[in-house]
């Protein structure tokens, strides 16, 4: 309830206001006292009320034929009156009422936009009909707008805009603008995203759409319509979908640039064409409206910082896809694995790097169809890209553990891993490359791939995660296993049966062999390969051995002498060679006790090589064979018939299978053959059709020696054990090799590594013993 | 058919002579009483077995890696005894000392 106090104040103010607006207006013969405060809020609201655009009669009747003294003194009064909200209220219903004028237009424009669709040859007939639209929205809303303060280009009239005070028009401009804007969003129709979207594109790569022409055939300058939309508001509404243009074009870039082209980085090439392309256009769109040089600044940069990280998503997100081809295709894809690197610094994808590659790898990789030369392969090529993209070793770390397992299941990925160490040819690429500096190994006990326990951490690095000095390639290959032992026992066997396979006198391959191992030595220690150095050394012993007692009594014969505690267990045989073949053995025993008289000569009679020549009536025969293959041909000799059993007892015991094995040797050149079962007959004379490959050497496919393979080796010694391993597996079903190992330990006597028991069990799937499924092994029933 | 051997690359591998006969001595051989190591093999102190790591032959018939026998008569509590039956370490048989030629350097222990 107002006091009469402050009644009197009001009126004085008031008065007071009246007062200034009458001095200001004495010259030009207002005459105030005319209007009420009715009459005021009356012809305030009619000039500020919407009109049709399109009707010419109120077109005619622009706000410039109001008598503009009039509408001024009834603004004042509406303020001086309080009656400011009764007059705004006015203003926004009436724009209710009229706004139907908008959507209609609107409706017709769309409707047109939607009949088109989205076929190609309509579309820039489209894009021209959206432009049209919006230039359109924005004359409603020019037209619509109160009178500003500020002169508009097309009513210069200096009497017009001072029509209301400067405060009154920034407030009638706000509730305009807001109440404009929500009506109109709340008009336009879900296709208009999609045209806006299509504008948005057209303007980042125009070069995609045909040339768009207006009607009289010259090009349609385009730029205007960025402002329009910014005085609607619609860039900010819109501005997921301008960002989701610049996302498709980002994605569309990448996709056609970069899959599979990995020898130099893309990442650069995007940024440059992100500056050339995407910024010019985020600058055209959003730097409308925004005044000041800083906030432009800050803007781009909040945008620009999007858009890089999207770039480097996309990028990522690709490389990771590609991520097993790129290690293979190393080193040719070292640019691929420089684009990973960076992006995986910007964007957090590394937990799906390693969740990639490990599912690529059990895919791809660790099955039984590949083969253990090509898994080693991938596994040396995985640890070199995994250390270009992430140095401290942690993604290697994850995603080499399941290879590594795998690795340490396989039989022969030790003998593998040798081979390629001493150059084995039979191996194919060789994992090491020549350029990498030998050293030695390098084995820290923080190094805890042997546990099996250990889980993958949703996050990066775990606790049990130690930086890992980056060592060489074979260090990291020979710390798949516990301890480097097995290595060397490898290496002992494959140097004995490389050793026993060369013939006497070829000292260039015992040299080079001996060059192998003392490269060798670097790496895994002279005491290691004090085994290896014997064997080279019983080599040029029994060089020099043989050629004293070649000048004392010359022989055909020229054994290998090895210390035999010092070579791998060779396998045994019991054959006696006869006729003028043991008279060669003793003779040559007796030489060398002569020359070593605290020695004597053992001889492994099933080993070596005999070079032979064979008179028949009509032909001859020079043939390279191993000692069982000769002990027949000389019982051949003797006498021309042989039953299988004969010859067996003739050189003392002999497999069956191996005597077999050596006839057919003979049978193949056509020396013997089987006349009825297991009978042989020496052909003097070569049958017809045979041919007579006279004088052509010939080798019988020298075998390797028999050298028993490590894992030979190690699973006799554990079939011990195999008694207690039945039964566990009975009572318990499946189990881990783990915890069979685990479980074994209580057996008494029992002292093998896991991966001896894994040779063992591997060796008795192979019998059919056991069957293994995804790492438990259980009995063959 | 003639068969005339061109060239045989043979296997075959050393024993020590310790003078037993082929049966009486077995396969594996026999190992230092010391060391518990083949004679084949090399004494603990060394790497390269054979003549570089001989065998020495008692008067009481045992035999040992020479390094190993020389370090037990080396030490005071041998009494220059044989570590296996305690009787003192007598001068090499003949047929050793012929075979090898350090007699001089065991004698002067
Ligand atoms: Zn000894
Ligand atoms: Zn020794
Ligand atoms: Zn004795």
């Amino acid at each position: 309830m107002a006091t009469s106090a402050l009644r009197t104040q009001v009126s004085v103010k008031y008065a007071e206001s009246l007062e200034k607006l009458l001095a200001a207006d004495k010259e030009k013969r207002l005459n105030p006292g005319l209007l009420n405060y009715s009459q005021a809020l009356t012809l305030a609201s009619e000039y500020l009320r919407p009109y049709d655009i399109k009707d010419r009669a109120a077109m005619m009747r622009p706000r410039t034929a109001f008598n503009i003294n009039d509408v001024r003194t009834a603004f004042a009064m509406v303020h001086f009156s309080h009656q400011l909200p009764a007059l705004t209220e006015i203003f926004l219903e009436d724009m209710r009422k009229s706004f139907h004028l908008i959507e209609y237009e609107i409706n017709a424009y769309m409707t047109r936009y939607e009949i088109n669709g989205c076929r190609r040859l309509r579309e820039t007939k489209n894009l021209e009909l959206f432009r049209m639209l919006v230039s359109r929205l924005h004359d409603w809303f020019k037209a619509w707008h109160p009178p500003t303060e500020c002169a508009s280009p097309d009513s210069p009239s200096q009497t017009h805009t001072d029509v209301i005070p400067p405060s009154l028009s920034s407030f009638f401009s706000g509730t305009y603008t807001l109440s404009f804007q929500t009506r109109l969003f709340a008009a336009l129709p879900p296709s208009f995203a999609r045209g806006f979207k299509a504008l948005a594109s057209w303007c980042l790569a125009p070069e995609d759409y045909p040339p768009m022409v207006s009607a009289s055939g010259a090009p349609i300058k385009i730029d205007a319509v960025w402002t329009e939309f910014e005085k609607l508001g619609l860039i900010e509404r819109y501005e997921s979908v301008i960002s989701s243009v610049a996302y498709e074009h980002i994605e569309r870039r990448i996709e056609e640039t970069c899959p599979n082209n990995w020898a130099v980085p893309m990442l650069p090439e995007i940024r440059e064409w992100m500056t050339q392309k995407v910024v010019p256009w985020m600058l055209k769109i959003f730097t409308h409206g925004v005044t000041s040089r800083h906030d432009t600044q800050s803007l781009l940069t909040g945008i620009g910082a999007r858009f890089d990280f999207h770039v480097n998503k996309v990028l990522c997100d690709l490389r990771i896809k590609e991520i097993f081809n790129i290690i293979v295709d190393y080193p040719d894809s070292l640019g691929a694995l420089q684009d990973l690197k960076e992006t995986l610094q910007r964007v957090d994808q590394r937990g799906d790097l390693v969740k990639f590659l490990r599912k690529e790898n059990n895919k791809r990789l660790l099955h039984p169809g590949a083969d253990t030369q090509t898994i080693l392969q991938q596994y040396v090529s995985t640890i070199k890209c995994l250390r270009i993209v992430d140095p401290p070793g942690v993604l290697l770390y994850k995603v080499a553990n399941p290879i590594r397992q795998y690795l340490r299941e396989r039989p022969d990925t030790i003998r593998c891993i040798v081979g390629s160490l001493v150059g084995d040819d039979e191996s194919g690429d060789s994992l090491v490359d020549d350029d990498e500096p030998i050293q030695p190994l390098q084995q820290p006990e923080s190094e805890d791939y042997g546990d099996l326990e250990w889980n993958p951490e949703p996050i990066d690095a775990g606790p049990e995660f130690k930086t890992n000095k980056p060592s060489d390639v074979i260090s990291t290959l020979v710390s798949i296993y516990d301890s480097k032992d097995l290595f060397v026992k490898e290496l002992q066997v494959l140097l004995a049966q490389r050793l026993l396979a060369i013939d006497d006198n070829d000292t260039a391959r015992v040299d080079k062999e001996r060059r192998n191992i003392e490269i060798l030595k670097i790496r895994f220690g002279d005491a290691a390969l004090q085994v290896c150095a014997v064997m080279l050394k019983d080599m040029t012993d029994s060089k020099r051995t043989d050629d004293h007692i070649q000048g004392q009594t010359p022989s055909v014969v020229h054994p290998t002498v090895i210390s035999h505690h010092f070579w791998p267990t060779l396998d045994q045989s019991d054959i006696v060679m006869p006729g003028q073949f043991q008279q060669m053995q003793e003779d040559y025993a007796k030489q060398f006790s002569v020359f070593k008289p605290d020695k004597k000569l053992k001889w492994l009679p099933h080993l070596g090589t005999v070079h032979l020549e064979l008179e028949l009536q009509d032909r001859t025969l020079d043939v390279d064979v191993p000692p069982l293959e000769a002990a027949f041909i000389e019982l051949f000799s003797q006498k021309d018939t042989w039953s299988l059993e004969e010859l067996i007892k003739a050189v003392g015991n002999v497999d069956r299978s191996a005597a077999v094995k050596a006839l057919s040797t003979w049978t193949n050149m056509g020396v013997i053959k089987e006349q009825n079962e297991n009978t042989f007959v020496l052909l003097e004379q070569a049958e017809d059709g045979a041919e007579m490959r006279e004088m052509a050497p010939i080798q019988a496919a020298p075998s390797l020696p028999p050298v028993q393979t490590v894992q030979q080796q190690e699973a006799e010694q554990m079939r011990v054990h195999w008694k207690f391993i039945e039964g566990m597996l009975t009572n318990l079903g499946s189990l881990s090799l783990d915890r069979i190992q685990t479980m074994l330990r209580f057996s008494p006597n029992y002292d093998k590594t896991a991966e001896q028991l894994g040779y063992f069990l591997e060796a008795a799937r192979r019998e059919g013993l056991l069957v293994v499924q995804n790492g438990m092994w259980r009995l063959n029933k | 058919m003639k068969v005339t051997i061109k060239n045989w690359h043979a296997i075959a591998y050393w024993r020590w002579d310790t003078g037993k006969e082929d049966e009486e001595d077995g396969e594996e051989g026999d190992v230092c009483g010391i060391c518990r190591v083949a004679f084949e093999a090399c004494c603990p102190a060394c790497k390269v077995p054979g003549d570089d790591c001989p065998l020495i032959y008692g008067e009481c018939t045992h035999v040992f890696h020479m390094h190993c026998l020389l370090k037990w008569i080396g030490t005071a509590a041998s009494n220059s005894q044989c570590p296996m039956d305690r009787r003192t370490w007598g001068k090499l048989s003949p047929r050793a000392a012929a075979s090898y030629g350090y007699c001089q350097s065991l004698t002067c222990l």
